[in-house]
């Protein structure tokens, strides 16, 4: 089967599947990691979107294909065909719709029966949500099955690294693997002329215009 | 639901107690790659940092008509100890990925954002892909105080860059002319003969030449 973003890459990489209910911010939380853009607007995955993203670590770069699924049944697809070869996973909840957890253990199950013994990683989505309905204290499924737990904010982006990093440093048998800064290259000389330089200029002045997204959020790092 | 549960907020409190929410509990499972400690480069090692402050970014998409987030970290200007040259880096923080990367100009015009006093705006031919890209980006600090401070620095840099320019140019045109000798060797004389720059008068090949240069930018 050809699938997209597949290009095989000279340094490792892993195939991770994540999965869990509809609406709890598995595709914001992989977009966030591709672009840093946090996307508010709820559009239901269909079937499997596969995205590369890579890491880079002091073991050298590392990739993992993110195949984020489809949350809803009536979108679902293939299921157990996307998690064949997964190499570890994401499940992921959402703090603020107690559903969401309460499927969890179905979501795992359906997991385990495809991929045995890879590293997972169980992600309370949406901690910035003032009204929480499942509590920290209250998640205990990860203990049962040997999962590490996060819990995270694909918004606010608190601890939203970790889930990676366990992940990579499982995969290494390295306990001390961290991610490193990536080598900023020397970006090249441009010579711009001056038609194009007015074009920018115009378009800047128009989108100097545009509000922020988060401009009522004043808290960040 | 009480809105002063502690587990409610989300402060830098809770990221140094979140030690306990580091204790493993993933089950004992054999590593599938073995991975060996590399040498780590930034590609700054020849740059001094002249300027280093928190900010998030943003990226303009024209598409949509809207900013959208591009990472939240530390915003850097870094100077090359040997060219003078003068780059933007920003990385994202905790996975410390590029988010800008891109060369202050004598044409880079830092303007503010009109909403938002602790913004401004600019155009820059980004390098963050490895590729160059015309981005639109919009930057946004805690303080009105480090707003300015960026928007300072960076006019000063591209005002230094402009003088740079202006004392380079009688070398850049003589560059120029030896350019389009070697492009067409059977107009070099031609183009050996006038002092000034022969934009109009080129030959067709080497005005071909160039368009097809200007074309793959």
């Amino acid at each position: 089967m050809a699938l997209p973003n597949q290009q095989t890459v000279d340094y490792p990489s892993f195939k991770l599947v994540i999965v869990g209910d509809g609406g709890t911010g598995k595709t914001t939380f992989v977009k966030r990691h591709l672009t840093g853009e946090f996307e508010k607007k709820y559009e239901p995955t269909i079937g499997v979107e596969v995205h590369p993203l890579d890491f880079f670590t002091n073991c050298g770069k590392i990739r993992f294909y993110c195949w984020d699924t489809a949350g809803q049944e009536k979108f679902g697809g293939l299921r157990d065909g996307y998690y064949i070869h997964g190499q570890c996973a994401i499940i992921m909840f959402d703090v603020t719709a107690r559903l969401t957890y309460k499927n969890v253990p179905t979501w795992h199950r359906d997991l385990c029966r495809v991929c045995e013994n890879i590293p997972i990683v169980l992600c309370g989505n949406k901690v910035d949500v003032k009204n929480r309905q499942v509590k920290a204290k209250q998640v205990t499924f990860h203990r049962k099955k040997n999962l590490q737990y996060y819990e995270i904010s694909a918004k606010s982006n608190y601890n939203f690294e970790k889930p990676f990093l366990y992940l990579a440093r499982k995969l290494a048998g390295d306990p001390n693997l961290h991610f490193v800064e990536s080598p900023a290259l020397a970006p090249p000389e441009v010579q711009i002329d001056m038609a194009a330089q007015q074009q920018h200029e115009a378009e800047l002045a128009a989108a100097a215009s545009q509000p922020l997204p988060d401009d009522d959020d004043d808290a960040f790092e | 639901m009480a809105s002063n549960d502690p587990e409610h907020e989300h402060t830098g409190e809770e990221e140094t107690s979140a030690a306990a929410e580091e204790e493993d509990t993933g089950a004992q499972i054999a590593p599938i790659v073995k991975l060996v400690e590399v040498a780590v480069a930034t590609g700054e090692e020849n740059e001094d940092p002249i300027l280093d402050l928190k900010s998030k970014l943003y990226r303009f998409d024209k598409e949509g008509n809207q900013w959208k987030e591009r990472g939240a970290g530390s915003v850097k200007l870094l100077k090359h100890k040997e060219s003078g040259k003068v780059r933007l880096v920003m990385r994202q923080s905790k996975t410390l990925k590029i988010c800008a990367n891109h060369l202050v100009i004598s044409s880079t015009n830092v303007q503010e954002h009109a909403g938002n006093d602790k913004s401004c705006v600019w155009h820059a031919a980004d390098f963050s892909d490895g590729e160059l890209k015309d981005e639109l980006f919009c930057i946004r600090f805690g303080s009105v105080e480090n707003c300015k401070k960026f928007m300072e620095t960076v006019q000063e840099v591209a005002e230094s860059q402009q003088e740079k320019e202006e004392s380079k140019d009688a070398s850049s045109t003589a560059g120029l002319l030896e350019k389009l000798s070697v492009d067409d060797k059977d107009t070099k004389e031609e183009v050996k003969d006038s002092s000034d720059a022969p934009k109009t008068e080129e030959p067709e090949k080497a005005a071909d030449s160039e368009n097809k240069e200007e074309e793959t930018k």
